[in-house]
């Protein structure tokens, strides 16, 4: 046959399974609350990119003080009122989420890039190196992961990058066991037979059989992990472990909000309000690629 | 239109109409059109076709056993003079078990993996054969839960099983396929149904483990005058222990006759084309196979929903839906070419 | 005859099913226990037996996907049970297999020119520019189109998947074929073009087939010879015909009968054979059929059969087998 009929073949059948792609897209955009989570996520993610042009008051984002306008409320200078050094809310919000955002993407990619292949490896060959990865798995599972983490940084020390890797430690654990579970279901497949009788060696398997297989719920797994992700971070600054003031972050914002509970309840309440928002709309994303990306 | 053959006998179950459509994003599918078909006491009725033509639809929804379709079903279904289609969940849950009995392909996944294969008998007994328990505390003097356990292992024994005391504290997955149908097919019949109906009911098991399972449905179905509705691609099946045999494509009834009559004077084009792609022991031609594949059941062809794939198809049957013919006395045919007067091309 | 493309002998193949604590052995499940046979080139042997007979394993022991314990497996005259995986290699395209489950059997995330193209791989002799050709040559082999080349697996029916399958089966060029219960997944008219297909693959291409089924019916249909299979062992092998015609050993006669025929005026066939598929943990001693065997004696309890040759490629393991078809007792 022709190489000019075998590529017009080739893309028309490319043309046909956009026509397919595309038709999950609409099916997803019909969703409200996919469209309204993604939206959210694209708002939120950009302001945190370009918060020093977003920010009203970039400065005092960053930890300038402001004393003359402290402890205002919800303002048409100030949309989220102020703190109680008198930096606008609103600024302090959106640098606090590049913290967030980019902690809770670190934190969830880590794990992953750690978890995943131990998980393939363990789910595929088991024997005993398998049954070492599992075993460790649950050790480092049996503890909460937050308390690992605060283990970790006490001894360490505090601070924002070092609360981020002391979290990826209990964090890998989980995609590991949830692999292994899917490698061990995919094992059985037939096209991995297939190929083990056509010669081909274990890792090729792994990556050209297997990763691809599970890679749809390992990514929905991410996305929906973000969420925690972010809240752990919190807790760490908050407890004074992460990041250190004057930076925004969320949690440290709740944390030294507190004491003003009572009567400016604003200072602690939007940064707790921003999380609560951008974890609902990681979860809700997630949730709704979660029924695109199911298989066919 | 009835299909009524045996002028002299009642049916006990008339399938009139049935329809039941899946309406899905695309647009609904039309699983099933049009079913109609009788079952009469103590006979076995096979309904066969290959995949997706909806048999299994055709049983499950006789009793409602498919909670998204429930409300898309139309026609009527006629059993013990009440149309099934009408009553209510509660009603309907009456019936379900106790007058019609259903067993499936898989029977050790039907049963509570739970419980011990006595306590889920004994607790059916009580359900359905109180009397029978006091009867025989009186006669023999013994205590409710002695004189069940008997009436379990009386039952039990009627369907072949042996060792019944260890069977009895058996759980599901510790005994084989052909014992799980059998001990299916012993609660089944404790109410005494009217009707049974196997729903592949052997197409998991072995062939020689089936041929044990099909003699003990046709015993039992002329022992206890159960009619039985048998669900199953296996021509082979159909043609040792079936009665009748109603032929299935895409969602609608193509054919029905006595097993004699569809074997040896098939009618329509589908059934022929069916019984020669059969492997026969002793036969070595080549298989005959028709072309073509089933139809999407959400875009089905217009008029007749085989006419794609018939060698005789001609201009009608893809502008009109064939209606039921009685060629002859009993047997029945759903296609143009046994139209009385034939339009001209 | 001496053209004998597989050689089988005193195969034995356990798979390991309690381990004591230092990782010793205490249980084997013997799903392969001791099988000799030859199978010809050219020709279609057929492997019939019920569930947990062994069957699968064993054509999937010829591949050397399952580990051999013992016995000797000759391809070409060649031993290769005990090759090591690069000395196996070369090997590996003059033999394939097809599956039960097509679905199963293809990656739904690879399209079918990359599915054939990782067959055509292990070819030494195929370079890539010639995979295109290659592939449109093998959709035509199966009666699929040049455009299903670029199409996802679930994008076909079962019987189409099958055809890819079998396409991929013969990407390498194979010399033998084995199918694995290839047609129990499909429906009765699917099954008869996929037979069809297979049969006309087979005399064109000069394969030599191994068909896996545990359906006697369809193996009249394109065996030269059928081997039964019960219980980890081959307890009979005969021409096609003659072993549905004249089966020498009671079980063949049991499973013969109990296949339901399509044919109402013949009922009264069907003889029920009692008892249970016995465990392959702990199979019966002597002669593993004789627990459920109307004409067993003293000796079937104690010694196991030894293969006795009725003619060329054709034997039974029944110490009883001539006296039973003389009499009559092993037909209608």
């Amino acid at each position: 046959m022709q190489t000019n009929d075998f590529k017009k073949l080739a893309r028309e059948a490319l043309a046909d399974h956009r026509k397919a792609r595309a038709y999950k897209l609409r099916l997803f955009l019909k969703k409200k609350l996919a469209v309204l989570s993604s939206l959210a996520l694209l708002i939120i993610m950009l302001s945190a990119i370009f918060a020093p042009w977003v920010a009203p008051y970039p400065d005092q984002g960053r930890g300038d003080i402001n004393l003359e306008e402290r402890l205002q409320p919800f303002s048409k200078k100030h949309f989220l009122g102020t703190d109680i050094y008198g930096r606008d809310l609103l600024s302090r919000v959106i640098f606090g989420a590049r913290v967030s955002v980019f902690g809770g993407f670190f934190i969830v990619i880590m794990a992953a890039l750690i978890g995943v292949p131990l998980g393939l490896w363990a789910g595929y060959r088991e024997g005993v190196s398998g049954a070492v990865i599992m075993r460790t798995v649950e050790l480092v599972l049996s503890f909460p992961s937050v308390l690992v983490a605060l283990g970790i940084s006490i001894v360490v020390g505090a601070g924002s990058m070092t609360a981020l890797i002391a979290l990826v430690i209990p964090w890998w654990p989980w995609y590991t066991r949830v692999v292994q579970g899917e490698v061990l279901s995919l094992k059985n497949m037939l096209y991995i037979e297939a190929a083990q009788m056509l010669g081909y060696g274990h890792f090729y398997i792994l990556f050209r059989h297997v990763l691809p297989n599970i890679l749809a719920p390992v990514i929905v797994l991410m996305l929906l992990d973000v969420g925690p992700a972010i809240i752990s971070i919190g807790v760490l600054s908050a407890l004074g472990l992460g990041t250190q003031p004057p930076n925004a972050d969320w949690g440290l914002m709740v944390w030294s909000g507190a004491q003003n509970l009572l009567g400016e309840w604003w200072i602690a309440i939007v940064p707790g309000f921003a999380m609560f928002l951008l974890v609902t709309a990681f979860n809700l994303f997630g949730d709704a690629l979660k029924d695109i990306l199911d298989p066919n | 239109m009835h299909m009524s053959h045996k002028t002299h006998q009642t049916p006990i179950l008339s399938v009139e109409d049935l329809s039941v459509s899946f309406g899905g994003s695309r647009g609904s599918a039309k699983i099933l059109e049009g079913i109609e078909f009788e079952l009469y006491p103590g006979e076995v009725l096979a309904l066969v076709g290959e995949t997706g033509c909806g048999k299994s639809v055709t049983a499950k929804s006789l009793l409602d056993l498919i909670p998204q379709l429930s409300r898309n079903r139309s026609g009527r279904v006629a059993f013990n003079g009440r149309d099934l289609l009408d009553l209510s969940s509660r009603e309907l849950g009456k019936v379900r078990g106790h007058s019609i009995a259903m067993i499936f392909q898989n029977p050790q996944s039907s049963i509570n993996p739970v419980f011990t294969l006595g306590e889920q008998m004994c607790r059916l007994i009580r359900m359905y054969l109180p009397d029978e328990i006091k009867t025989l505390c009186k006669q023999k003097m013994v205590k409710e839960k002695a004189a069940t356990k008997q009436i379990a292992q009386e039952k039990l024994a009627e369907v072949g099983l042996t060792e019944t005391d260890r069977l009895l504290k058996s759980y599901a997955h510790e005994i084989s396929g052909g014992m799980a149908q059998r001990y299916k097919i012993a609660l089944a019949l404790l109410s005494s149904p009217e009707i049974l109906i196997a729903d592949e009911a052997t197409s998991a098991l072995d062939v020689t483990v089936q041929a044990h399972i099909l003699r003990l449905l046709k015993e039992m179905s002329q022992k206890k005058g159960t009619a039985i509705l048998f669900i199953t691609h296996d021509l082979g099946i159909a043609a040792q222990i079936c009665d009748r045999v109603a032929v299935m494509y895409s969602g609608r009834i193509v054919e029905i006759g006595s097993t004699l009559d569809i074997f040896q004077k098939p009618l329509h084009p589908y059934t022929r084309g069916l019984l020669e792609a059969v492997p026969k022991l002793g036969r070595k031609e080549p298989l005959r196979f028709v072309s073509g594949m089933i139809p999407d059941l959400a875009n089905p062809p217009d008029g007749c929903r085989f006419h794609p794939r018939c060698d005789h198809t001609r201009a009608v049957c893809s502008k009109q839906r064939p209606i039921i013919i009685e060629k002859e006395d009993g047997h029945f045919v759903t296609c143009h070419l046994y139209s009385a007067t034939l339009p001209d091309e | 005859m001496s053209d004998v493309l597989i050689d089988l002998s005193h195969i034995k193949t356990y798979f390991p099913q309690k381990k004591t604590l230092m990782g010793k052995v205490s249980t084997w499940v013997r799903a392969v226990d001791d099988v000799t046979l030859k199978i010809l080139r050219g020709e279609c042997l057929g492997l019939v037996g019920e569930s947990g007979c062994g069957k699968s394993t064993l054509g999937r022991t010829i591949l050397r996907l399952a580990p051999v314990l013992s016995g000797t497996i000759r391809f070409n005259g060649v031993e290769i049970q005990h090759l090591d995986e690069k000395a196996f290699q070369p090997y590996r395209p003059k033999m394939q297999m097809v599956f039960q489950d097509p679905r199963a059997s293809l990656n739904p995330k690879m399209k079918v020119m990359q599915i054939l193209s990782e067959a055509l791989a292990i070819c030494a002799h195929v370079e890539k520019i010639q995979y295109a050709q290659r592939a449109t040559e093998l959709m035509d082999m199966v009666d699929l189109r040049p455009e299903h080349l670029f199409r996802y697996p679930h994008e076909f029916s079962g019987g189409q998947q099958q055809r890819i399958c079998i396409a991929r089966a013969l990407a390498t060029q194979p010399e033998f074929l084995v199918f694995d219960e290839a047609t129990s997944a499909l429906d009765v008219s699917v099954q008869a073009q996929i037979l069809n297909l297979m049969a006309d693959l087979q005399k064109r291409l000069n394969l030599t087939f191994l068909f896996i089924s545990h359906d006697l019916s369809i193996m009249e249909h394109i065996c030269h010879r059928v081997a039964v299979m019960y219980a980890g062992q081959v307890m009979e092998i005969q021409d096609a015909d003659a072993l549905f015609a004249s089966p020498r050993h009671p079980y063949t006669k049991a499973l013969r009968d109990a296949v339901p025929i399509a044919d109402p005026t013949q009922t009264d066939g069907m003889t029920i054979l009692e008892g249970e598929v016995p465990s392959l943990l702990d199979p019966p001693q002597g002669c593993r059929f004789h627990p459920r065997c109307k004409h067993a004696t003293g000796r079937c309890k104690q010694e196991s059969p030894k293969a006795d040759v009725i003619k060329l490629g054709n034997w039974v393991r029944c110490h009883h087998h001539l006296r039973l078809w003389k009499r009559g007792l092993l037909s209608d």
